[in-house]
């Protein structure tokens, strides 16, 4: 299959140059899923999905034409070059667009695909729920659990009209429970998940019990007052906070103005004591992968050190615009994606006290666990809720926030940061510690 | 190709099928998109597929495929029943579907100018005028970017009721976003339209008004001040009033949500839950807007649904299967992005009822507040019913007057405390947040809108605390 895949990919190439296009790059995937729904603590849906299709990028004196279809076949395929160069022929010129990336020795990334994941039947995934639902339930017999499992296996093509030609295979699994607890119009509620591209790095067992554990604890939720207060951001806030920061340094939005980061590239924009690798060849990692969406090598590489940002992310096109090499920053989604630009796994370096120890040292703040802590891309700015969260007094979580909402820069939450926990979440290929950061606006109703 | 579906649907009943359903799609579209100058990159794109859905002993299951064909659709049957009967099995609250009398129904679509007659040239030219409107506004507008889309196809949808529809729907819509500086501060705006309407909506557009005007707000923001952090009274636009009553509201009142014990309205039917100022209706019927349709995805035709009136709550939005659960009449809520997906419980134009008050009233009548303008982006977790809104402007109100300008301002509360100090509401409606909204993965068709609205008490985050407004 993974060579039919190619072959199609490259036979739409190939019918694009003879279309006249000046480069053009083809991609075709051909992916299975499964996915188990629970609602109300009940197994309610079970769907498998395959999906095939293809696309065609094409540049006419540097204009960009896509075309993508939902077939695979030789005559789709060209089909959808021929429309592909129809469109890029229509596209202004783009005198800043160079070339596609050349061809290049890439190596591998073990444990991608995993042939027993892929093998794995409804069934497993069902049964796993219905387990969750049990699970939440031993924790509390009043729990409302929603959830489901997902499971994606497939494989990919890439060719190019500069001798790119390139397959893949993949596999990726998560479960993911929301549990709630209404008690005499107090409600608690709670999410928690694990991912894994191998059936051996999943552990369905225990993430309904968490969500569950801390549903309990979200009840009795209460305002605070408003005021400038140190947080502390649990590891799945600071990789919301941290990873939105390192999307706002993709080189389009930099090159194009439309970034905070803009003209700061190699200035520090955070505390020294950040640290963030990315890992793109982690074994079996979330989003490890030998080469990125242009077929260009993916390395590891340091992005922010010690605080200084050290590199904007390329895809080809920004990054010959701009003189340099390509970092391996290109992406696609599917087939019906065009390529942007995003990370792979994401690894802040862990400090040297624990999260108890960071919380044992603030006298009155907010742990926040889950926040949509994403500065705007274009303006650096935040406001928004700590969706859930507690208060800290004396060293101690205490009261679950209710109402509670954030307002800063990403400026002031980086330059902020006085610690960062030494243990760690960690999902495959990624590092996720907690962060503190010394002040912060908080606006809530006490 | 409607005795081919009508025979899956047949074989599906004999092999043990309660309920099943098949949709069929086909569509073709085009994206136009112009930046600084440059429309560098335009889009092809082809879809096609089906979609089909069986209830068996209480479990669904669900298989599409993009090729339709009568061997494909046979393997989708046998996938879906499989998945079906995997879940069957560990079902405690089985699935249902509210009996309808069939539909028979051919649906145009309703434009005036089909995109696909303007010459690719044309489309392109049109939208790079708009984008030169916002680019040449000032020399501080540093970036500007133009979005065109139109989608224009066939949609089947065929069920076991014998429901056999046929829909040709069209799609257009266009965005510009203008980002302006001033030394190290960057600030953006953007608009948008959108609807199940022809090239029109784009041929009826004032450039200078709509694309300019985005970047006079752009222009306006740079010297706007962060947002205040603190408790006010606030008046909020159409446009943040559709936000928060789609955001807010809406999901809350989405029945999936209700039956799953996943939102704060459930066992309120019939009760006074808010201010009884405030009627809130959820309506596809309205000709244009991006919400509207005349079949949801499983063949129930869209009605008006008024959901909460005069502050009591009277209904909620529902599919087949939460009309079944909760004892309800269907009024066709139920839609799918694409034929990948089921279709699920989702809003269509939701909006909040004209009332009798003025803008000039309102703001005459708030001693320190703040009026919030252009609503952007919102979110709630509906089973606490608490909510976060994000809003382009604010304006300081002392004593009646208006003051500082703000930017960027979020707002959050629980919702049916916050709909409960509603105290004023006034006497226009617009519609104007023509968008997608997020739902389990899947992204929908929506608009929402409403009048200005006074709202006591809300909490909004911004950089400095200034304790009541200004």
């Amino acid at each position: 299959m993974m060579s039919e895949l190619v072959d199609l990919a490259q036979a739409a190439v190939d019918a694009a140059r003879v279309a006249g296009a000046d480069w053009c790059d083809a991609f075709c995937s051909d992916v299975t899923e499964v996915s188990v729904e629970v609602e109300n603590s009940s197994i309610n849906y079970c769907a498998t999905i395959r999906d095939q299709g293809l696309s065609v990028r094409a540049y006419t004196r540097g204009g960009q034409g896509f075309a993508s279809v939902q077939t695979l076949s030789l005559q789709s395929a060209r089909e959808c070059a021929q429309r592909a160069v129809a469109m890029s022929r229509a596209a202004h010129p783009d005198p800043d667009f160079v070339r596609l990336p050349e061809r290049d020795e890439i190596g591998e990334v073990p444990g991608l695909f995993d042939e027993e994941l892929a093998g794995l039947g409804a069934d497993a995934w069902v049964r796993w729920c219905a387990r969750g639902i049990e699970e939440a339930r031993a924790v509390a017999d009043d729990a409302i659990v929603q959830g489901g499992a997902g499971a994606g296996w497939g494989e990919s093509a890439l060719a190019s009209s500069t001798g790119i030609a390139v397959t893949r295979r993949g596999s990726s699994a998560s479960l993911y429970f929301f549990v709630i607890i209404n008690r005499d119009g107090d409600v608690g509620s709670y999410y928690e998940h694990d991912q894994a591209r191998r059936l051996a790095d999943l552990e369905p067992e225990g993430i309904a019990t968490k969500a569950a554990q801390q549903a309990l604890r979200q009840l009795g939720s209460r305002p605070i007052r408003t005021a400038r207060l140190p947080i502390i951001l649990g590891p799945l806030a600071t990789m919301s906070l941290v990873g939105s920061v390192i999307g706002a340094a993709n080189a389009e939005s930099v090159q194009r103005n439309r970034s905070y980061l803009a003209g700061r590239e190699g200035e520090r924009i955070a505390s020294e004591l950040l640290t963030v690798r990315e890992e793109p060849h982690v074994p079996a990692g979330m989003r490890s992968s030998p080469v990125d969406g242009e077929g260009v090598p993916t390395m590891p590489r340091t992005l922010i050190d010690a605080g200084v940002l050290t590199t904007y992310l390329h895809n080809s096109y920004t990054a010959f615009k701009a003189g340099l090499a390509p970092t391996g920053h290109a992406s696609r989604s599917g087939y019906e994606s065009t390529v942007g630009i995003s990370a792979s796994n994401l690894q802040i370096q862990p400090g040297e006290r624990t999260e108890a120890e960071l919380i044992a040292q603030v006298d009155e703040g907010l742990y926040i666990a889950h926040a949509g802590l994403s500065p705007n891309p274009v303006t650096g700015e935040v406001s928004t809720t700590a969706d859930f969260g507690y208060r800290i007094e004396r060293g101690e979580l205490t009261t679950p926030l209710s109402t509670t909402l954030i307002g800063s820069t990403a400026d002031e939450l980086l330059g902020g940061i006085d610690a960062i926990s030494s243990d760690y979440r960690e999902e495959p290929g990624f590092i996720m510690p907690s962060l503190r950061i010394v002040s912060v606006q908080v606006a809530s109703e006490g | 190709m409607r005795e081919m579906i009508e025979g899956i649907l047949a074989e599906a009943c004999r092999r043990g099928a309660s309920f099943a359903d098949i949709r069929v799609t086909e569509a073709e579209g085009t994206s136009i998109a112009v930046e600084d100058g440059q429309a560098d990159k335009i889009h092809s794109s082809r879809t096609s597929g089906a979609g089909l859905r069986v209830l068996v002993n209480g479990a669904w299951g669900f298989a599409p495929t993009n090729l339709v064909t009568r061997d494909e659709l046979r393997r989708c049957l046998d996938d879906a029943l499989a998945m079906a009967r995997a879940a069957s099995g560990h079902v405690t609250d089985p699935g249902m579907v509210a009996q309808i009398q069939p539909v028979e129904a051919t649906v145009a679509a309703q434009m005036r100018i089909d995109p696909r007659g303007v010459p690719l040239a044309d489309r392109v030219q049109r939208i790079f005028e708009i984008e030169r409107v916002a680019r040449e506004r000032d020399e501080r507008i540093v970036n500007t970017t133009a979005g065109y889309r139109d989608a224009a196809g066939t949609l089947i949808i065929a069920n076991t009721f014998g429901t056999w529809i046929e829909q040709e729907a069209v799609r257009c819509s266009v965005r510009v976003m203008a980002t302006a500086q001033s030394g190290e501060v960057r600030q953006f705006a953007t608009e948008s339209e959108a609807g199940p309407r022809g090239y029109e909506i784009i041929d009826e557009i004032d450039a200078e008004a709509w694309a300019g005007g985005t970047a006079d707000r752009a222009l306006a923001l740079l010297d706007a001040a962060p947002a205040p952090a603190g408790k006010f009274d606030v008046i909020i636009d159409p446009r943040v009033c559709g936000l928060l009553v789609h955001e807010a509201f809406g999901h809350n009142a989405e029945a999936d949500a209700v039956w799953a014990g996943d939102s704060i309205l459930a066992g309120h039917e019939g009760e006074k839950v808010c201010s009884e100022l405030v009627t809130i209706v959820d309506d596809p019927s309205i000709e244009g807007l991006n919400g509207s349709f005349c079949y949801d995805h499983e063949g129930v035709p869209g009605r008006r649904q008024e959901i909460i009136q005069a502050g009591v709550l009277r209904g909620y939005l529902h599919s087949l299967e939460t009309a079944a659960r909760l004892s309800a009449e269907p009024n066709g809520r139920a839609r799918a992005q694409s034929h990948q997906d089921e279709p699920i419980v989702r809003m269509s134009n939701t909006f909040i009822e004209a009332g009798e008050s003025t803008l000039e009233q309102m703001i005459a009548d708030t001693e320190r507040g703040l009026l919030l303008k252009g609503g952007y982006w919102g979110y709630v977790f509906t089973a606490r019913g608490q909510f976060t809104c994000n809003v382009e402007n604010a304006w300081a109100i002392e004593d009646g007057k208006l003051g500082q300008h703000y930017r960027n301002a979020s707002f959050a509360g629980l919702t049916m405390e916050m709909l409960s100090r509603v105290d004023a509401v006034g006497n226009e409606i617009s519609f104007d947040l023509g968008g997608m909204c997020g739902k389990n993965g899947q992204s929908m068709h929506v608009d929402a809108g409403g009048p200005y609205l006074r709202i006591r008490d809300v909490v909004v985050g911004g950089q400095q605390a200034v304790g009541r407004a200004g």
